[in-house]
């Protein structure tokens, strides 16, 4: 039976169509299988953050917000995805349109570049910026004598998450713009449409399902940045400390309620993020 | 004129895709440009309309210069192969675009965009996505939106490539009757030769970036004037022919009266022969029309109204066919029969018939074939695989016969081959080119292509003649030429260093004079230049400023020919045509 098994299969799968009850089986098997894997490597970790949550009860559980500290990480982490998301739309969009629209020199090496913070290690993202605006950066200096801070500072924070989400508004236009070429605007230029009419009324609504996803992605890496906001941030409690960082803190403490409690929030937030990845994906397939 | 484009060249990458391009189409024209893919058709409507820009000429809307207009000033209507429509706006919004754009109040919109669905027969479809509806619906969508704002032009870019036969039939007629109902001048480019004759007043052909003829759809299929154009529109037999006093003579049969011709010198002609033109029949006695050959039926296809034979010529004619529609080699004619020909009598593949040509045009062209002559079969040989040589060949679709002259080059001596040099002759370029050169050009040799070993085929093509006398002759043989190449021509006049400044208006004129002789009588672009000093040395110097140049020389005389041009030709790197029209 386990011999004849694999020649059964190879023969069914040639000729598509016939169901058989081994072919209904295998079926069965196969996705019996990814639902296990799925459940005990997804599913139970994400179980876990709410039991653990909720271990001491509700009301334990709603206490944990109200510490100072964790408030202000939440209020961190939401104000620094407010900045980074919309400049890295803006520069996505500017970047896809001039990769996909114009011809020139360095263009290969533009889209590599774009690429980069998805190659290089988080933590490593973050030291290019404690190098560079650092005590001892290229302009520690300079900054300590204006009285400016940037490392330990919400400023830092928002630069190195910029820098790790910048890829993802880019990397979806990019070839969504290609594929659907420029017809369209020399079509509106034609008619007498001028460079703003022609964005806003021609190319935004063309690929506005793509931005939208690509701005999602962008959100949910912002929220949930851990390495390189970790090097620049300082943790400095109640100030510099972002979701993610404030549940090491607190877990390293361990005061488990209150670090499951903020990771359920974030939890929920990604969960939120990809219930609108997925509303979008639905309306933007059906419109498109 | 509603569109008039001077010398408009474009360049991509260093070469020219649209290459000295001249045109004038009238109000309310019809004019389809037509020509294969890459010949620059659809670059030269995107300048009209604004979307790309031109390196060198102008182009001007109703006398309004607006070369250096922003395409969405033009005025222009567009309609794109793809439709282009907005995908997320209804065909309402669509057509509504250019006129919300004007700021048009709503209602006047209503009335303009309702007028314009009836126009293209698409009324009551204004809510409906582009997605909705078929590929002919949408393309009227597009035609609609693009006469939406009452565009002074309107230009369409191969509207029908994306449509399968019935639709684009259909679209064609609508389109013809719209332009005909507003009386809009119209460019539609396309690369279907039945499609330009269908809807054409006038049709220009393009090739290798260049507007090789223009004019109306009989006259272009019934006297082409080039192999290209005769061969791109509609099928037609290329056969090398002689002009005689008695008329066209194919192989050993003079089959028709020459057309009057100022040019009575007996010479080699490429004739061109429709297949429709061409008879079968049992036997000679019973052709109607002026016997060509014998001939064994090698294919029968039945396509519908006509049946297509190829009739295989029966050794003993003498005449090479050049090219066959398909490329195929060998001395096969191409024929097609009506119906009713073929009920008058029928054929069998492998029936040996009667082959007679009703109607003969002999291509205006001063180049018919090429002689690869060395001095010996061995070196004939290498010189006709000789690259740029081969190339040329193949696109003028012609033949490279072989001569071999052991004398050649020795003063006194006489030909050692029978009869007249036929052709263009070609020669390889060495040591002692010069003596060689004049040795054949007085022995009867008229164009004679002297070839650098490696030369390959020129980016810009040099012009220049010595002596009025060969003047016309150098400007046929170059606008012919040219015409398989995509590179630019200029005519170099060059006027003895001493009398500059007597003879720089003088020479101002001689060049004008040259080049609308070029532009009238053989429709060739080409720019100018003006240098002073000695002929041979100013050539040379040109030629050595840049890499992929050809030179094309007249002269008249042969005197001190030699040593005049020991210097241009002796181990020169480039290729040079001398076109020798001595008065006898």
């Amino acid at each position: 039976m386990g011999a004849a098994l694999p020649s059964a299969l190879a023969g069914d799968a040639t000729r598509p169509g016939q169901h058989t009850w081994l072919h209904s089986l295998v079926r069965w098997l196969f996705i019996a299988v990814s639902l296990t894997f799925l459940a005990a490597v997804l599913l139970a970790p994400l179980a876990t953050v709410f039991v653990m949550a909720l271990e001491r009860g509700l009301q334990a559980y709603l206490h944990s917000f109200a510490d100072p500290d964790t408030a202000a990480a939440v209020r961190l982490t939401l104000t620094t995805a407010l900045v980074v998301v919309p400049i890295n739309t803006l520069f996505g969009l500017a970047a896809a349109w001039a990769i996909a629209k114009f011809e020139f020199r360095g263009k290969s090496i533009l889209i590599t570049l774009i690429d980069l913070p998805l190659a290089i290690s988080p933590v490593i993202s973050g030291m290019i910026f404690v190098l560079l605006f650092g005590l001892h950066g290229w302009f520690g200096v300079w900054l300590r004598e204006h009285d400016l801070s940037i490392i330990f500072a919400l400023p830092g924070i928002m630069l190195a998450t910029m820098f790790v989400t910048f890829p993802y508004v880019a990397r979806e236009l990019i070839p969504l713009m290609q594929q659907l070429g420029n017809d369209e605007e020399e079509a509106a230029i034609t008619l007498g449409a001028g460079g703003w009419m022609t964005f806003f009324h021609v190319t935004l609504p063309k690929i506005r399902w793509g931005l939208l996803y690509g701005m999602v992605l962008c959100n949910a890496r912002a929220m949930g940045e851990f390495g390189a906001v970790s090097v620049v941030s300082g943790h400095i409690r109640g100030l510099t400390n972002t979701m993610p960082l404030h549940i090491e803190i607190l877990y390293n403490e361990y005061n488990f309620v209150g670090a499951f409690a903020v990771a359920s929030l974030l939890t929920l937030l990604a969960a939120l993020t990809l219930v609108v990845k997925t509303l979008v994906e639905r309306t933007g397939y059906r419109r498109r | 004129m509603s569109i008039t484009l001077d010398q408009v060249t474009k360049h991509y990458a260093g070469a020219p895709v649209v290459n000295d391009v001249s045109l004038d189409i009238g109000d309310g024209e019809f004019f389809v440009l037509l020509g294969p893919s890459g010949s620059g058709k659809s670059t030269l409507l995107r300048a009209i309309a604004g979307l790309s820009g031109v390196d060198h000429g102008r182009i001007a809307l109703h006398g309004r210069d607006v070369t250096h207009v922003a395409a969405r000033k033009r005025g222009v209507g567009l309609v794109f192969q793809n439709y282009a429509l907005f995908r997320h706006m209804t065909v309402a919004e669509n057509i509504e675009f250019a006129l919300r754009v004007r700021h048009m109040r709503a209602g006047a919109r209503r009335q303009r965009r309702q007028e314009l669905l009836r126009l293209v027969a698409l009324e009551g479809m204004d809510q409906r996505l582009p997605a909705q509806l078929s590929g002919g619906q949408q393309q009227r969508v597009a035609v609609a939106r693009a006469l939406a704002h009452k565009p002074e032009v309107l230009l369409l870019d191969e509207p029908f490539g994306a449509l399968d036969a019935k639709i684009r039939e259909e679209l064609r007629r609508t389109i013809r009757q719209v332009q005909r109902e507003l009386g809009i001048t119209t460019v539609l480019v396309t690369h279907d030769q039945e499609e330009a004759f269908a809807m054409a007043d006038r049709i220009g052909v393009m090739n290798l970036g260049r507007l090789l003829e223009m004019g109306a759809p009989h006259d272009l299929y019934s006297r082409p004037a080039t192999r290209f154009v005769a061969t791109f529109l509609g099928a037609a037999n290329l056969i090398l022919a002689r002009r005689t006093p008695d008329g066209i003579q194919m192989g050993a049969n003079t089959v028709a009266a020459a057309e009057r011709s100022a040019d009575v010198d007996e010479r080699e002609v490429v004739a061109v022969v429709r297949p429709e033109e061409v008879e079968v029949a049992a036997s000679r006695e019973a052709l109607s029309s002026g016997y060509l050959a014998r001939g064994v039926v090698a294919e029968v296809v039945f396509t519908g109204a006509l049946e297509s034979l190829r009739v295989r010529l029966e050794n003993g004619v003498q005449a090479p066919l050049l090219a066959q529609p398909d490329g195929a080699a060998g001395a096969s004619l191409l024929v097609t029969r009506t119906q009713h020909e073929q009920r008058g009598f029928e054929i069998h593949p492998g029936q040996d018939v009667a082959i007679g040509v009703r109607r003969v045009h002999v291509l205006p062209t001063p180049l018919s074939s090429f002689t690869a002559c060395a001095a010996s079969p061995a070196l004939a040989d290498a010189l006709s695989r000789q690259p740029l040589l081969a190339e040329l060949a193949v696109r003028m679709k012609t033949r490279i016969a072989m001569r071999a002259e052991p004398q050649l080059g020795v003063p006194e001596a006489a030909c050692a081959a029978d009869g007249p040099f036929v052709g263009t002759t070609a020669l390889a370029s060495q040591a002692d080119c010069a003596h060689r050169a004049e040795w054949l050009l007085r022995r009867g040799a008229q164009d004679l292509l002297v070839l650098p070993e490696h030369a390959a085929v020129p980016q810009r093509v040099l012009i220049h003649w010595m002596g009025e006398g060969s003047r016309s002759a150098t400007l046929a043989v170059s606008a012919s030429v040219l015409r398989h190449l995509s590179a630019e021509a200029v005519y170099v006049g060059i006027f003895p260093q001493q009398s500059a400044r007597v003879r720089a208006q003088h020479g101002m004129r001689d060049l004008l004079d040259a080049r609308s002789e070029a532009q009238l009588a053989h429709g060739l672009e080409m720019r100018t230049e003006l240098r002073f000093g000695d002929v041979a040395q100013e050539l040379a110097l040109r030629l050595a400023e840049a890499p992929a140049q050809m030179l094309i020389v007249g002269v008249t005389e042969l005197t001190r020919f030699a040593e005049r041009f020991r210097g241009l030709l002796d181990g020169g790197q480039w290729p040079m045509l001398i076109v020798y029209r001595g008065s006898p």
